[in-house]
Order: C-alpha cells, then structure tokens, then sequence
C-alpha cells in the first residue's frame, strides 16, 4: 500500500481539516448534545440512589424511584446515554481525522444517533416502570435494546465505511482501536440479548455471559475508544509525537486478547475454571496498563515545546491516572484471597473509576477539543471549562476513593461472621456520605458541561442565523446604498 | 499494521476468543444441565419453583431487589468431623481405642451421651477415615461427617456453596454484587414464615432496626374494612397500623415475592457440593401465605 | 506493519498536523513481565483450574477431590435422619432428645420410642393429643402430625435416629414399614389418643 495507489483511491474526497470537521457536524451535533444531556440526567438517578441510602423513606412511596429502579436507569442512562454516544462522535471525528476522509453518509449517521436516544429514553423510561430485564449493565428492556442495535448499526456501518475511504492508508495507532471498537460492540450487544433476553439459555450460564457482556463493554469497548481518544490527543495537544508505535501495537494486542477474558467472579456458582480462567487474564492486563502509562509518560517526557496547557490535556491526563489506578484496582480484587471483595463497595468503585475517572473524563477532554473544531465557534465559558475539570477530578476521586477504602472494610467485616448486615451498613455510612459529596461536585460539575455545550451551541446557531440573514439581506442593503 | 482487512480478522479472532472461553463453552457445559439427583438420596435437584414464587421471581426482579442481595453462597473448605453413633458391646475395648484416637479425651464423659463428637474440623479426610475405623471395635460405630466451611456458613447464610444446578430453571439468574442486604440464597430455610416477610417488606426498620432498606409500602394497598377484617390483613404493631376501620392488604406482588423468598433453599448435597445432611423436601405448595 | 517514517532528531510537529509515533521498541522488561505474568497464570490455572472439568468448584480443585468427600453407602439412615431431626423435630424435642417441659416429652428412654413401632409411625403420621404417660410423667400437649410431609425415606430415617441415639436401642424402622402404615392409616386427619394406639399392636 504505498502512498501513491492510496491517493489514487481518493476518488475526490475532500482532504482539507476543515472540510473534514464540517462533515461530521450535524451527526456530532446530535451525539454531544444529546450525551451531555443523559449525562445531567445520570447524575440526577445517581444522586437519588445515593441519597437513599442517608434516608431509606427519601421517596419511598413512588415505585418508579426505588433503589431497585434508580440504580439502573442510572448505569443505562451513563453507558448507554452518555458513553457510547459521546464514545461514538469522538470515534467517528478520529476516523475521519486519521484517515483524512470526510464522514460518509452524515444524514444517515445522524439518524442513526436519534435511533439510538430514542431506544435509550424508552429503555430508561422502562426500568423506572420495572421492565429491566435483570441482568447487570443490560438493564435496557428488549424493545429498546432493537432500536439502540439499529441505531448503533447506522452509526457504525458509516464509521467503517468511511474507514475504508481513508485517503491516509497509513494507519495510526488510534485507528486500529476504533476499528476493533467499531465491530466489537454489534458483537456483545447482540449476543448478550439474543442469548439472554430472546432465546435466553438455561441456568447460570446466563449469569456467565452477563458478566462477560458486562466486562466486555466496560473494560473493552471503553478502553478501546478512551485509549484511541488518549493516543491521539496526548501528542497532539503537546506538540510532541506519541513515545511509540509499536509500545501502542503491543498495547492494543495484550488489551484484546486479555482483558476480554475478565468479568467471572471468584465467587461465582459456576466451575472452578471459569473463575480462574478470567482472575489470569485480569493479572496478565497488567501488561498492556504499563505499556499505556509507558508510552504516555514518555510522550510527555520527550522534548518539545511547551505550549500552554489546552484544558483538554488535563482531562485526558487525569483519564489516564484513573485508567491505571482501576486497572490496578481491577487486579486487586480478582486476587482477593478473601473471596468477599467482589460483593462490596470496592468493586462499584472500580468500576465508577474505570467508568467515570477514566473513560469519561477522557471524553470531556475530547468534546472540549472536537466541538469547537466542526462548529467554527468557541466554548462561551473558558474559565467554566478549568471549573469544570476541578469539579469533575475532585468529585470523582471524593467518590471512588471512600467507596474503595469502605469496601475493603466491608470485606474484612463479611469475613466474621459475628458482624451482622445490619452492622456492616451502619459502618459503610461514613464512607457513603463522602461519597454523596463526590456526586453532588460531580453533578455540578455536569451542569457546567451542559451549560457550555449549551452556551455553545446557541453561538453556533446565531452565528448561522446572522449569515443566512445577512447573505438574504444584503441585496436590499446594497441596492438601499445604491439608491442614497 | 496497515491492511483494513488483516486488521479486521486479527482483532476479530483475538476478541472472539473470549466468546468462544465465557459463551459458547459454557453453554455447551452448563447450558445443557438437567435436573441431577442428591446423593446420597437419589431425589431430583432442584425441582421446579411453584407458580406463584415464579411470579415472584419476577417481582423481584422488576423491583431491582439484586442490587443490594446476594443469592450465591460462597465456602472456602471443607472439613470432616468424627462422630460415634453406637457405643457398641465391648466398651474397655472403645475407651482403648478413643484413647488412642484423642489421648486427652474424657471417655466416660463422652460416651455418655450418643451420637457424640470425637473430632471435629479435620482438613484431611483420611484421617478422619482412619479414625472412625479405629474407634469401630466390639460393634461401635462411628462415622465421618462432612461440613464445608467459610465465613457464609457460620454466618448461617446456608450449609454448602452454591453451584450452577441451584438456578437450573430460574429466569432470570441474578446471583447479585452487592451485599447491603443479606444473602437470600437460604432465605426460606432461615425464615420460613411468611408473615415475617410481608411485615419486613411493609416496615424493614420494625423487623431489623437499623436497617437501610426501604418500606416497600407500594406492594400493599389501605383498604376500608368491610363487614370484617380480611385474613389476608397484616397484623401491624400500633404505631404503624393505619386508621381504625381501614386495614393494609399486601397485594398479589407482595405474596408472590413473599412465596419466592420462602422457595429459596440451596442446601440440598449435590455430587459437586458434597455434605452430611439431606434436607427435608422442599413445602412446594401454591396456597397463599398467611 | 509499517510504521512512520520519522528522523529520530525532532519530535515537535505542527499543531495543525495529525499525531504521528515514534519508532522506540518495546522495552525488554515489559516483555520479561508478560512471560513471568503467563508462567504464574499457567501454574494458577493448574492449581485452581479444576482443568475445565464442570463438577469441580472451588474450593476443590479435582475430581478425585470431589469424589472422596462423597458419602459411603451403608447407614444413610443415621445420617439423614439426623439432619431430619434436627430440622424437623429438634425445635421442640431438643437436639439431645431430652424434649422441653410443657412443650415436648423426651425421647431418652420413652417406651413409646422403643416400644412397638406400628405406634411409633403413626404418631408423626396423624399427630397425637390428650393425655399420655412417659417415663411415669403425665403429659397432656398436642402434637401435630409433623411427619405427615415427610417422605417414607425421610421418616423411617427420622424414626430409626430417634430409635438408637442417646442411649435409646431398638430395631432400625424401614421405609417399607413406613409405606404399610401410610397405606393403612389412609387421610386420616384425626390425631391420635392414647387409648387408640393401645389398641394397635
């Protein structure tokens, strides 16, 4: 494939960066905004569920808000209203950048990204009114699961095909993870509800392959697109290059072939392989976290100039800190020799981190870099960006941290069998305080996101509206000056 | 690494090597469990939920109840116990053997009342093997009791772990991952009575103080009293009975779940989770709790 | 796999240019950790596998394993009924079957245990009530026909644990007998009275 017969493929796509980001507007558009929204939204469920444990009669008496039900619209509304959208429009805008292609088929992708709000706003509306399908992290009742497939498959089918017109064909490290992103959700996605919800099978093993969905979504889909997001801004928002191509090629083999075996408890009442089977490949996933925190602290390290600080950097930056420290987190618990970690807070926390600490964060750091690109208009509020990472960085750190420490106090109480349920939760309540206060400086956080993406999006739309005005205008202006 | 479509079939293995390790191997190996027997009884495990704990299966579910219970009951061992059943004929002959077994045992004390412990916790089951040979002279008959262990079992949570056979014709299986709550995988064993359950459901701080869980007051309506009280009507402490003349009625969702809980047994001795004891069948009736 | 082209001498690229990678090789040490980390795992794996076998769960970690902890055959019925007894009757009874006063008489040494055991079947069968005598006591409670649910298996070996335990000895009862009184005594809902059971042999 060399540079030559590449360019013959081009079969005249616009290569300039700017016609590339004005063709993923409208579907961006309809990505961020909508993200940005569940997100305000999960934040709302998430503080609910976390008030009821401060007050169990907090809104007691209404079904639809019981923890039973809060809970998961508060984990759905995040992966599936925030994180895939906001994990979608970011790959979508790498792709194209990467390949130096514009976005095929915008109308139908953006289509394709109200599909899936749709699917994903009756799937929510139907766990608060108890059609969650009981299956963690896959809580979306069937009928919303199709619409968010069909969704997702015009996204996605867009997303490889624009791939495929890549003009650049030398690929990037962030294009192989996308790429394997791309097809990798339809896979899980479609298995684990056909499996599961249509034809489900017998017994455990629908635990089995709801815990390996769920792995393969958190510790998978999100780490392929967040470390795709990572290998790109890390070099371009310090001027330098990435430390590595082939540290990013290892990387990227030992995450697939690793981390899509975890997600089997130790606990588990399944064989004993399985269990074990999933606790190595959780310890071997060591080796592609090194290689991550690697190539991005060399990449720092490297000389170049020192522009300053996009606050985008310190988004992604912190993204990468939690993706370590989940990771290692991650490990942690499968070693767990106590067996009882697994059914304690510790697990949320790692999950809140990996989740939130990283993959999220991550995102912020990329939409706050994207949006102004493909809408031409800046961010109305600089300073609330600075606000909003520090909001962000404390509240998730005030979150996971307590959650982690409570947790391991928790297993080591499970451990004696003297300390009833009842005691354990008295003695988790500190713990859950200061973690209600993460998700309150979370929540504000959010509002801050939302306010700017908002703030910018009525720029972006008055600035068009004074163009169609002015372009239609200026005919009876001229011919006024003409007449004076 | 260049090439889309290289690209494609490399990943495309590597990943789908997971789906063939946690989705098609274990369909093949625990998707196709059938019903398998006790041992040492012979009887069909598990059998069936009755309809009503079915439904409630699904109430459970519908409410999230998986979020803050368990159902999986984990052990981290198992241990023999020696017991002497029948002191036999020739008892200088056992006193020389117990003895010998346990140097510092009392044996009058001990052989006073039967069945009697003679050793208890031993890791090594050979041991206890050998030692209950040993103690078998002049007619004695002693043997080996199996108990598994871990922090669940003191607990009282249930007698052995959980194993897949358990949630054979469950739908859908939520072994849950959190415990807020206690585990429920024994829960009709450990409290069997239906009215605890409904009370605890309408007031969970009146049957546990202290307790996080919310009043699940939406699973029972207030109703006028009519010509007289319903059987149904919970019994309620003062301060949580409602107005003279009206009564709470738990509604069908309350006793499916209440019919649920009380179907949850997990203690059965299977051949992958062997121990000492049978328990007794399982009450499988669809009448309402009372 | 091509990498990039780059002159290892500068690193600084453009701010409008895409992010390109250097060409640094993977560091010896990382490698050296992957093999050390899939050694442990292998070793692990053997350790706690159960080598994929779908009846071994931990703690076991082989069938062999499994296999010794199965019970042996012989006297299941002391085993089970046991476990029965201590479920079923022990609540009242007491585990050590010296009964409660003014709730349940005791089994140590009762002739009604180690007398005929046409009586002592029928007894859980249907449930007992007025006055009885036990070890010269008087006693006038109400039993209920706990053994009724029970399977002939269950109550035989319920019955024969109640027969030889503290220091009671009598012949084991069989779930054949148990059968033959089940048959005979029908859907009899009546408890029993002394003066009914004296008439049964």
């Amino acid at each position: 494939m060399t540079e030559a017969s590449s360019s013959s493929r081009a079969s005249g796509l616009a290569a300039s960066t700017a016609e590339i980001d004005v063709s993923c507007r409208l579907p961006l558009l309809v990505l961020f905004i909508s993200a940005a929204i569940w997100l305000v939204m999960a934040s709302v469920f998430g503080l609910i569920a976390s008030l009821k444990f401060h007050s169990p009669q907090f809104l007691a008496e209404c079904p639809g808000l019981t923890y039973g039900r809060v809970r998961p619209a508060f984990t759905n509304s995040l992966l599936y209203g925030f994180c895939v959208q906001a994990g979608l429009g970011v790959a979508l805008w790498l792709i194209a950048r990467l390949g130096q292609t514009t976005l095929a088929h915008r109308w139908l992708v953006s289509v394709g990204a109200k599909v899936w709000n749709l699917g994903v706003t009756v799937g929510v509306i139907g766990i608060l009114f108890g059609d969650s399908t009981g299956f963690e992290n896959l809580e979306l009742p069937p009928y919303a699961s199709v619409l968010c497939f069909l969704g997702y498959l015009l996204i996605g089918l867009w997303g490889v095909v624009t791939f495929h017109q890549r003009r650049e064909r030398i690929l990037f490290a962030s294009q192989w993870f996308l790429f394997a992103a791309v097809f990798w959700f339809p896979w899980i996605f479609s298995t684990a509800n056909l499996l599961l919800v249509t034809f489900p099978v017998r017994g455990m093993t629908q635990a089995v392959i709801a815990w390996w969905y769920s792995n393969n979504l958190l510790f998978v889909w999100l780490s392929l697109v967040g470390l795709a997001a990572v290998f790109y801004f890390v070099p371009k928002l310090t001027n330098r290059e990435l430390h590595s191509h082939y540290l990013a090629l290892f990387t990227f083999w030992s995450l697939i072939l690793f981390a899509s075996w975890g997600g089997i408890p130790n606990t588990a009442a399944v064989p004993a392989w399985m269990p074990a089977l999933s606790t190595v490949a959780i310890v071997l996933t060591l080796v592609p976290l090194l290689a991550v925190a690697l190539n991005v602290f060399q990449t720092l390290k490297s000389p170049g100039s020192n522009a300053p600080r996009d606050p985008s950097l310190s988004f992604v930056l912190f993204g990468v800190g939690a993706f370590v420290l989940a990771g290692l987190m991650n490990i942690g618990g499968a070693l767990d020799s106590t067996r009882q970690l697994h059914f304690t807070w510790f697990v949320a926390a790692r999950t809140q981190l990996h989740l939130y600490g990283f993959f999220v964060m991550v995102m912020f750091g990329a939409i706050y870099y994207i949006f102004p690109k493909f809408s031409g208009v800046e961010f109305p509020y600089p300073k609330l960006v600075r606000v909003h990472f520090w909001l962000a960085a404390l509240g998730i750190l005030a979150y996971a941290l307590p959650l982690a420490i409570g947790g391991i106090l928790q297993s080591v109480q499970l451990q004696d069998a003297k300390i009833s349920p009842v005691q354990m939760v008295q003695s988790s309540l500190p713990f859950l305080r200061a973690s209600t206060t993460g998700d309150l400086l979370l929540f504000a956080g959010h509002l801050a996101f939302l306010g700017n993406v908002a703030g910018l999006v009525t720029r972006f739309y008055r600035a068009r509206v004074t163009a169609v005005y002015s372009v239609a205008t200026a005919d009876l202006f001229k011919s006024a000056e003409a007449k004076s | 690494m260049n090439y889309g479509p290289l690209l494609f079939l490399a990943a495309f293995f590597a990943l789908a090597s997971s789906w063939f390790g946690f989705v098609l191997s274990p369909q093949l190996q625990i998707g196709r469990l059938q019903q398998t027997n006790s041992v040492p009884a012979g009887e069909a495990y598990p059998v069936a939920r009755p309809g009503l704990a079915r439904q409630g299966l699904d109430v459970y579910r519908a409410n999230g109840c998986a979020y803050c219970h368990s159902e999986q009951v984990g052990q981290t061992g198992i241990v023999s116990d020696v017991l002497l059943t029948d002191a036999g004929t020739n008892r200088q002959a056992l006193t020389a053997a117990l003895l010998k077994v346990k140097p510092q045992a009392q044996p009058t004390e001990l052989l006073a009342t039967l069945p009697a412990t003679i050793e208890e916790g031993l890791t090594n089951k050979a041991e206890a093997d050998a030692a209950a040979k040993n103690l078998s002279v002049g007619g004695a008959k002693a043997q080996v009791w199996i108990r598994p262990v871990g922090p669940d079992i003191d607990r009282g949570w249930g007698k052995r772990r959980s194993v897949a056979e358990d949630f054979l014709y469950d739908y859908p299986v939520m072994p849950g991952s959190q415990r807020i709550g206690p585990d429920l995988a024994n829960v009709g064993v450990r409290l069997p009575d239906a009215n605890w359950h409904l009370l605890h459901l309408y007031a969970p701080t009146n049957k546990v103080p202290g307790s996080a869980m919310p009043p699940y007051r939406y699973l029972f309506e207030k109703r006028r009293i009519e010509r007289a009280r319903s059987p149904n009507a919970l019994d309620l402490p003062p301060e949580l009975a409602p107005e003279s003349g009206y009564e709470i009625i738990p509604k069908a969702e309350a006793r499916a779940l209440v019919a649920y809980l009380l179907s949850l047994r997990a203690d059965t001795p299977l051949f992958n989770a062997p121990l000492s004891a049978a328990a007794p069948a399982p009450p499988s009736t669809n009448a309402p709790p009372k | 796999m091509n990498g990039q082209a780059q002159s290892s001498a500068s690193s600084v690229v453009s701010a409008t240019a895409e992010p390109k990678a250097g060409r640094k090789a993977v560091p010896i040490w990382l490698i050296v950790l992957l093999c050390l980390l899939g050694y442990w795992g292998m070793v692990f794996f053997d350790q706690r596998g159960g080598w994929f076998s779908s009846d071994v769960y931990s703690p076991f970690t082989a069938v062999a394993q499994v296999q010794i902890y199965q019970p042996v055959a012989g006297e299941e019925w002391r085993t089970r009924g046991k476990a029965v007894y201590e479920n079923v009757c022990a609540l009242c009874h007491n585990t050590d079957g010296t009964g409660k006063p003014g709730q349940a008489p005791p089994f140590v040494g009762s002739e009604w245990v180690l007398g005929s055991p046409e009586r002592m079947i029928r007894i859980p069968l249907s449930g007992l009530t007025g006055p009885v005598t036990i070890k010269g006591q008087a006693w006038n409670l109400s039993m209920p026909a706990m053994g009724a649910a029970l399977s002939d298996d269950d109550l035989a070996a319920t019955l024969s644990y109640i027969r030889n335990s503290w220091g009671n000895k009598a012949s084991v009862i069989t779930p054949e007998q148990v059968k033959t009184v089940r048959a005979a005594v029908g859907n009899r809902t009546q408890p029993w009275s002394v003066e009914l059971l004296n008439a049964i042999q």
